[in-house]
């Protein structure tokens, strides 16, 4: 570090702050980690509901991926792939860095994880359990998220028919099964401990309340559209042509 | 009228002084009185049935804080946990984890407390040159005197340390009772403290920013503190504080 070389006076102040070893990493790796996480948790929620607009019906699906690909800005009305490549490389890092910062919180040692499960037996408590699961399902996102955003950067095809062979064709379902509980859980209670966690709210039981029923809503319109691309998918003969509105 | 319940009683024993003695789940019998606490059963058994029983209490009132133990998985204070409170009639009592076992029910809170005050300097830091132990003290806004007092109640039983798992995973890590007077010397005007100063105790991975806010503390608190609300404002407190890195302490 080039800081070593300097003589170690409050002078070099402004420049101590960019070495890891700072006393003010402490705070900003809680500001980061819970800003990237409020960034992924709203992102995902936002997510689910686009996806899920295939409820709706193919061309609600692909009037919403029309219009956040940018349609309105192309000249065929179609949009911009690259938009979905761009902004999926974007939450890859905002991933990566939440990951960096959530890693402090695992349990290294394996002295640490037999502490945790012991506690967790002797005394049976709700949030220290949620957390423990917050973590398993953080860990399995570490490895899951970045071969979903590693897909969509790769080949960028979204659309009724198109997502409808990723899922179905392509085998992607097996991928959604395990990311989308996991994916869930992991948010919405990642959400409610930062509320928690910097206080912006004083009545947590009626806030984790309100996140188990978001969990269990989030859960269904994700699953009803996993199987919505499946029967989809079924009904596709190969080669697929890309949907497009009748009129 | 209903014949008294006879209570069965599950109680940890081991003595560590002992090198013959191993842990052990030893069971008893109590006779229920009415108005009956975890804490009077337990004098009547060392009374008539094992002397060697060991556990703690002074006040028999949730004051002083040294009968906390873990009742049926949950750990708070025995003086003031009635049996009526278990309608099965079985009570299984064990010593506060995370701390030094004396014996069987007694654990040394008194060290961890001792020691964590002396870690983190919890004791009130008057700006020198204001005292004058001659003159009048200068009023306190009522308004700040609630809230030091609402913080004053804590009894240091260490219910909030044992029901911790980030203090159990890590023991360097400082717990909620040493966060909660970090908070109450911090909202106090009297102490001449700086956030600076706070930050260089309280602002890194054994303090306010390795808490994962798992609330155990706050879900078992006999005094009901409000463990959740002064983290978040110490938290808060301590993301604004910009530390000097010179310092050595
Ligand atoms: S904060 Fe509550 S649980 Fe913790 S030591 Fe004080 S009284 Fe006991
Ligand atoms: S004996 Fe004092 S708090 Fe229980």
């Amino acid at each position: 570090m080039a800081t070593n070389f300097l003589p170690n006076n409050s002078t070099n102040k402004g420049h101590f702050i960019k070495d890891f070893s700072h006393p003010i990493w402490a705070a900003r790796a809680d500001k980061l980690q819970s800003l990237s996480g409020i960034m992924l948790g709203v992102f995902i929620v936002m997510h689910l509901h686009f996806e899920s607009s295939i409820l709706l019906g193919k061309e609600a699906f692909y009037h919403v991926v029309q219009f956040l690909e940018g349609g309105v800005f192309s000249e065929s009305g179609h949009g911009y792939p690259l938009l979905t490549q761009i902004f999926s490389a974007f939450m890859l890092l905002v991933v990566i860095v939440h990951a960096v910062f959530a890693l402090r919180r695992f349990p290294t040692q394996l002295g640490q994880w037999q502490a945790l499960r012991k506690q967790m037996q002797f005394l049976p408590h709700e949030d220290t359990k949620i957390w423990f699961w917050q973590m398993v399902t953080g860990f399995g996102l570490f490895f899951m998220v970045p071969v979903h955003l590693f897909t969509m950067m790769l080949d960028p095809a979204i659309g009724p028919h198109l997502s409808a062979e990723r899922v179905y064709y392509d085998n992607a379902w097996l991928l959604y099964v395990l990311l989308l509980p996991a994916v869930v859980v992991h948010a919405i209670f990642g959400l409610y401990r930062v509320c928690v966690k910097w206080g912006l709210v004083s009545q947590r039981f009626a806030l984790l309340k309100l996140a188990k029923i978001i969990v269990a809503y989030l859960l269904v319109i994700g699953v009803a559209s996993l199987i919505a691309y499946i029967v989809i998918g079924r009904s596709l003969e190969l080669p697929i042509i890309p949907y497009v509105p009748m009129n | 009228m209903d014949s008294p319940r006879t209570i069965r009683f599950d109680i940890f024993r081991f003595d560590p002084q002992d090198p013959q003695d191993s842990p052990k789940m030893v069971t008893y019998e109590v006779t229920e009185a009415p108005g009956m606490t975890v804490f009077i059963a337990l004098n009547m058994l060392r009374e008539q049935q094992d002397p060697s029983l060991q556990f703690d209490f002074v006040c028999r009132a949730g004051i002083c804080g040294s009968c906390a133990m873990v009742i049926n998985g949950k750990p708070t204070l025995a003086c003031r946990t009635l049996t009526a409170n278990y309608p099965e009639g079985k009570i299984t009592l064990m010593p506060l984890p995370g701390f030094e076992l004396i014996g069987d029910l007694s654990v040394n809170t008194g060290k961890f407390m001792r020691e964590l005050a002396e870690r983190l300097q919890l004791w009130l830091q008057p700006n020198a040159d204001v005292v004058n132990i001659h003159g009048l003290e200068t009023p306190m806004d009522p308004e700040e005197a609630a809230k030091l007092y609402e913080l004053e109640r804590c009894v240091e039983c260490g219910v909030c340390v044992s029901a911790c798992a980030t203090k159990q995973m890590r023991d360097t890590f400082v717990g909620a009772v040493g966060m909660m007077k970090i908070a109450r010397f911090e909202m106090d005007s009297r102490d001449a403290r700086s956030a600076d100063d706070f930050y260089h105790v309280i602002g890194n991975q054994d303090g306010v920013f390795g808490c994962m806010t798992l609330l155990g503390c706050q879900d078992t608190c006999p005094k009901d503190l409000p463990h959740m609300q002064q983290i978040a404002y110490l938290r808060r407190k301590m993301a604004q504080t910009i530390p000097d890195s010179n310092r050595i302490i």
